[in-house]
């Protein structure tokens, strides 16, 4: 599975001001799957998502990120999305003074092979605005400021859709949404996946969005560790017993370091 | 022409201590440049003013506002002595009683509008102007439908190309006065604008001034304002090129319920230099006055932000306000701001508040993880503001300005508002 994955994280430890947030992760992704990292509030989810991206705010402490074959663990986060990654972000942040459309302008302009006129871009956007159901008064709006929370999720799948990553890790893209923002997102899904044999690692609370997804792996974050791994059936496992069953599970694989 | 620096230019009313050298700064310009008159007007024949109008606008004003404002008698000039607090005499604004204010005292006493009147970027800097000018452009609106007139400064290599331009606004007239500076030859250079605004009873003056110099001239953007009764002016400026571009603007709010409104965008980058100085006086009752400032700097540019709101002494009921905000989107900026509310009045509101914002690491963090290096985020900022001053230009000539700039500075910059109007 390794020598195939598109994404392998292995032995993948990360702190923030000395504190150790991430233990020894592994997981693999391999390309064209839908996998689903579930797990209680606090277990290290987001910062699984954050440290993949690179932000600087963590430091690696050891293990290695492999993406599409080449060894990530050191490269700029500019770098790794134009290799493909993208991250949606939990909670997106505001950039005052910045329109949408301009914004979406300059992460196509630093793709080569992304390039388009103007009157195409436009094009595009505005195209993708209406698929999401979104108003195109949005894309001349600063990018975030004032925006609801479900507005600024469908603009994190606009940007999902627009740039076409190999993998993308949809952080809870999905929560805070109405029925019909959920289902405008997981129909986004639908399309990402369609257009460009796209894999999705999902990180999640809400086992609804999941549903008409065919999930190929689940796995289990409690407290940093991964505890657990199988396939689709342990949704509705979870769904009904809660992590409790997990919970202590980390103590164990505390016990081997 | 030999190499000259003008002193003191962009000098704050008030200084502040020194040790920060932001009181006022120094123009230099290189040594062989000639000077030339590269400018093109669009303003209709009935507009054309007599070459005196300014100053006979001035003088005309200066009779009606002593039928308002009688000299005080001996008796009243007691009260209000005895009525100073020991503060009042001694400080000023917050500031120490000052040679400043012992100017400014002899100005007020002097009664003369004439006397009163200044530019924002000093006397200095105006007789240079005015003299490399040669005949001032005069504009005289009366009253009737609103006019719109342009004057276009076109930078020329190895030269200086300045216009003098005085608009009159008759008594309820409206006038639009659209300034656009543009470098469209490579070169080194200076250009600028003298501007004099004289806005009667009622009148209303909207200037419009875009600057889209190439990176290797240096602006000057001088004017001065003057509100007659009921007389509202608003300026926009948007500096989005130049080297160096120097901009100081003054207002005598004078007449009763007046109001001078501000509103200032730009751009520095690389090494440039912004250097503003605002200074608005309140003269009359219920006088208004609104500046805001909103830029982007990156790279290591450097920006001298001077907003001097002058509260003076019979301004009831004036309200006067200033906001600044500017993003920083690089650390070697250099950014200085001095907002100073001078209140010599009880019954006035002055108001200041400032935004600086750098960019914060969850924010570049965000950028990043969308493809964008540090460079490019820079770039995006640029193109936002290229972007928003192409979109509010007030006419197609500052508008091929904005994209003639823009295209230099940014790829795929060209046709970008198109399709908006497809
Ligand atoms: N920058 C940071 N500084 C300090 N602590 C942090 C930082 N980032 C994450 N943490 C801590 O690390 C732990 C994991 O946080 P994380 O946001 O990754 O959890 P999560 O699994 O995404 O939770 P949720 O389901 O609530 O979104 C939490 O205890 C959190 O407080
Ligand atoms: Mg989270």
């Amino acid at each position: 599975m390794t020598r195939d994955a598109l994404l392998s994280v292995r032995d993948l430890s990360a702190s923030v001001d000395e504190k150790t947030i991430l233990h020894h992760v592994d997981l693999d992704v391999a390309p064209g799957e839908v996998h689903v990292l579930m797990g209680p509030n606090g277990a290290g989810k987001s910062t699984l998502g954050h440290v993949a991206m690179g932000d600087p705010t963590y430091t690696v402490t050891g293990g290695s990120i492999v993406f599409d074959g080449n060894d990530i663990t050191e490269l700029s986060t500019d770098k790794r999305s134009r290799a493909g990654l993208f991250l949606s972000f939990q909670a997106p942040v505001e950039i005052p003074g910045v329109p949408l459309s301009s914004f979406l302008r300059s992460t196509l302009d630093e793709r080569p092979d992304m390039k388009m006129k103007n009157k195409q871009f436009r094009k595009t956007i505005k195209e993708l605005a209406c698929e999401l159901n979104m108003d195109q008064a949005y894309l001349d709006r600063e990018l975030g400021v004032g925006f609801s929370g479900g507005e600024k999720k469908k603009v994190e799948m606009l940007q999902l859709l627009l740039l076409k990553p190999k993998l993308a890790i949809l952080d809870e893209t999905d929560s805070g949404l109405d029925v019909d923002a959920l289902s405008v997102v997981s129909q986004g899904m639908d399309a990402y996946r369609e257009r460009c044999d796209g894999t999705l690692l999902i990180i999640t609370h809400n086992t609804r969005i999941l549903e008409h997804l065919d999930v190929d792996r689940v796995h289990v974050m409690v407290r940093g560790h991964i505890v657990a791994e199988g396939d689709a059936s342990m949704i509705s496992d979870i769904d009904e017993n809660g992590f409790e069953q997990f919970i202590g599970a980390d103590d164990a694989s505390e016990a081997h370091e | 022409m030999d190499a000259k620096t003008i002193q003191h230019v962009n000098a704050m009313p008030a200084p502040t201590w020194h040790r920060l050298h932001m009181n006022d700064t120094d123009v230099e310009i290189p040594a062989g440049l000639s000077v030339v008159h590269e400018v093109t007007t669009e303003i209709p024949a009935a507009l054309a003013g007599a070459p005196d109008a300014f100053d006979a606008a001035l003088a005309a004003e200066q009779v009606e506002w002593e039928k308002t404002h009688p000299e005080k008698t001996p008796e009243q000039r007691a009260e209000e002595e005895r009525l100073r607090t020991e503060e009042e005499k001694t400080t000023y604004g917050g500031t120490a009683y000052s040679r400043y204010q012992i100017g400014a005292d002899a100005i007020e006493e002097a009664r003369s509008l004439a006397r009163a009147f200044e530019t924002g970027m000093g006397a200095d800097a105006y007789a240079w102007m005015r003299e490399v000018a040669g005949d001032p452009i005069v504009i005289a609106a009366p009253a009737g439908e609103p006019q719109e007139v342009a004057v276009r400064v076109a930078a020329v290599p190895d030269a200086v190309n300045v216009a003098a331009i005085d608009v009159v606004a008759a008594p309820n007239a409206e006038v639009t006065v659209v300034l656009s500076v543009d470098s469209p030859r490579e070169g080194t250079g200076v250009t600028g604008t003298s501007l004099r605004v004289f806005a009667g009873t009622g009148a209303r003056v909207h200037v419009v001034r875009t600057q889209t110099d190439d990176a290797t001239f240096i602006d000057m953007d001088d004017a001065g304002l003057f509100t007659a009764e009921n007389a509202f002016i608003d300026v926009r400026q948007t500096v989005l090129g130049g080297a160096k571009a120097y901009t100081g603007l003054a207002g005598d709010i004078r007449g009763t319920a007046s109001r001078i409104d501000i509103d200032t965008r730009y751009l520095g980058h690389h090494e440039q230099q912004r250097d503003f100085n605002y200074t608005l006086r309140h003269h009359g009752e219920k006088t208004l006055c609104n500046i805001t400032a909103n830029g982007v700097l990156s790279g290591t540019s450097k920006k001298t932000y001077r907003g001097t709101i002058d509260l003076v002494r019979g301004c009831k009921g004036a309200v006067g306000q200033e906001t600044e905000t500017v993003l920083l989107a690089d650390d070697g900026v250099v950014n200085q701001t001095v907002p100073v509310i001078l209140c010599n009045e009880d019954d006035v509101v002055g108001n200041h508040g400032a935004t600086i914002g750098h960019v914060r690491p969850e924010q570049m963090f965000y950028l990043a993880s969308r493809g964008l290096s540090q460079e490019a985020a820079e770039n995006m900022f640029v193109r936002a503001i290229m972007e928003q001053a192409a979109i509010d230009a007030p006419d197609e000539p500052s508008r091929d300005g904005v994209m003639r700039l823009g295209s230099h500075l940014l790829d795929n910059f060209e046709g970008f508002l198109d399709e908006e109007e497809a």
